[in-house]
């Protein structure tokens, strides 16, 4: 994240000199989510956040904390599945929204078969192939070129936390995201985690205090938006009571 | 009928797992409610109830109509559930979800035919004028506990509302606004509350104020409502699995013991009120000193 962050309404202009500057191979600006180019120079917020620049990628995009969860491909999430049908199964992302589809062959070594039997509201790490406005957005558990899971598949076992969509990013970005809270419990605790963009995060510490302590710590970092310090104290507090 | 969305497999094993090692996912005792919240509104009759992250608002208000005719010395009293598309994605106007039907249901139970609320004293000319009193529950946000939260909101409001006096001259009745006689507070005769028990494992283990997760998972819940007098207004139970009479003795002291917390706090909470509406007290009143700005006017 930038240093210096600037805060940007709907409707505010971002100024050029806040923006990258395209130089060498890459002549054109890379505009993300929550920007909008106005021809001929102009750019625009659509909505409020805080403005993130990557002058490597020239790009720039709004950074915000949304309500609901919206399928991009590419990114990794946490689905529940409903039915299954002929061909693939029905999951939801979010509740109360359209199905995505995860086809049955989508998963590390299946065939016709031996394919995976998951029963209704079993959990999937997945992956987002396709997301269109049009078609229901599909789902797999296999990185195509290399036909492994990758970490993708049945969840078994851990518990379910609900984050907010904007420390999903955060945790999935790494050390960009600033969160080092998973890294300090890790350096006592092992545990299983699997993050998903839709604003789930499965916990799996083995036993249920250590699942529960660390979970609840994830969220208290959502909520109170705590700094590094701040979560490596918390870390600290954490292992204690473990 | 809409539905809430279903929790998953390893939620639901997390739970039960938690719950044998006598673990809540919030860390509460088994027989702890949540942090309860109290305000009032500006207007007499709002009451606003947050119960963890369940928030309930309930509104009373009133209106002047003919009672009705098998019941001449009756006023009109009515609860009015509504759950709003914003407390959870799976409510919809006019389509009731099980939940509401349940609430409805309980609340009516609870308040209406326990005789919480003196009718008699809502009649004007028997037979011709009585007010009609309305309670509206509007459920803002929906994290288990709805029954309990909204009896909340109902008796607070109601102990809070003042309805308009009302001069009555032979067959004539006037009502008088706010401004030429002070507001008259409801006859409330007793003040049942809502205590709800999650039962999880065949009836061996029960919870108190249980959030949404846990009320997902559990096998059934006892509703019990009663007053801090002890008085039992009613029991109900959903769910499948048989409860033993003797459990339901047990709840029903721990019900008691919840209820006195509960009344308490909400006497101290229309206290407070009291006092902030009645600033200066009588004195205030009394003064013909208009309020004048600190700053001199320039010029």
């Amino acid at each position: 994240m930038a240093v210096d962050t600037m805060i940007v309404l709907p409707g505010d202009e971002v100024p050029q000199d806040a923006l990258p500057t395209p130089t060498g191979k890459k002549k054109q600006l890379t505009l993300g989510p929550g920007l909008r180019h106005i021809p001929p120079s102009t750019v625009a917020s659509t909505i409020v956040g805080a403005l993130v620049t990557d002058d490597k990628k020239v790009a720039a995009w709004i950074e915000s904390n949304s309500g609901r969860y919206l399928p991009t491909a590419g990114d990794l999430v946490i689905a529940t599945v409903q039915t299954s049908t002929a061909e693939a199964f029905n999951c939801t992302l979010t509740p109360h929204t359209p199905y995505a589809t995860l086809p049955h062959l989508a998963f590390e070594g299946a065939t016709k078969k031996t394919r995976p039997q998951l029963a209704p509201n079993s959990l999937v790490y997945a992956r987002v192939v396709t997301a269109t406005k049009d078609f229901a957005p599909e789902l797999t558990c296999v990185d195509p070129s290399t036909g492994k899971s990758e970490g993708l598949g049945p969840i078994k076992g851990g518990m379910v936390f609900k984050i907010s969509l904007g420390m999903a990013r955060r945790m999935l970005a790494g050390s960009k995201g600033g969160v080092v809270l998973l890294e300090a419990l890790g350096e006592k605790l092992g545990f299983e985690i699997a993050v998903g963009r839709n604003g789930a995060v499965v916990v799996d510490g083995g036993k249920v205090k250590s699942t529960l302590a660390i979970g609840k710590a994830i969220q208290e970092v959502d909520e109170q938006a705590l700094g590094e310090k701040a979560q490596k104290k918390l870390a600290e507090r954490v292992l204690k009571s473990v | 009928m809409p539905q809430e969305a279903q929790i998953s497999v390893n939620e639901r094993a997390f739970i039960q797992d938690a719950l044998k090692e006598q673990l809540r996912l919030d860390g509460r005792a088994f027989d702890a409610f949540r942090p309860l919240e109290l305000t009032f509104g500006d207007e007499y009759g709002v009451a606003d109830v947050q119960l963890g992250k369940t928030r309930v608002i309930a509104r009373i208000s009133v209106d002047v109509t003919t009672p009705l005719p098998e019941r001449k010395f009756d006023g009109v009293f009515q609860i009015i559930t509504e759950f709003s598309p914003m407390a959870s994605p799976a409510f919809e106007v006019g389509r009731p979800t099980n939940a509401e039907v349940v609430l409805s249901r309980i609340l009516e139970k609870a308040i209406r035919r326990s005789n919480a609320l003196d009718t008699e004293s809502l009649c004007i000319i028997a037979g011709l004028k009585c007010f009609a009193l309305r309670a509206d529950v509007h459920v803002i946000d929906h994290d288990g506990g709805l029954i309990d939260a909204s009896c909340i909101a109902v008796m607070a409001a109601l102990q809070h509302f003042r309805r308009p006096d009302v001069l009555v001259e032979g067959e004539k009745a006037t009502v008088l606004s706010i401004r030429e006689r002070d507001p008259i507070p409801l006859s409330i005769l007793h003040q049942p509350l809502c205590v709800t028990f999650s039962y999880f494992e065949e009836g061996e283990l029960f919870l108190v104020d249980s959030n949404l997760a846990e009320e997902q998972v559990r096998d059934g819940e006892v509703i019990i409502t009663m007053n801090r007098h002890g008085e039992v207004c009613q029991i109900a139970k959903y769910g499948g699995a048989p409860v033993e009479p003797y459990a339901l003795f047990n709840l029903t002291s721990l019900a008691l013991q919840k209820v006195k917390e509960m009344s308490k706090f909400i006497q101290e909470r229309l206290d407070e009120d009291a006092k902030r509406r009645n600033a200066g007290g009588l004195l205030a009143e009394l003064s013909a000193e208009n309020d004048r700005p600190f700053d001199r006017p320039v010029g």
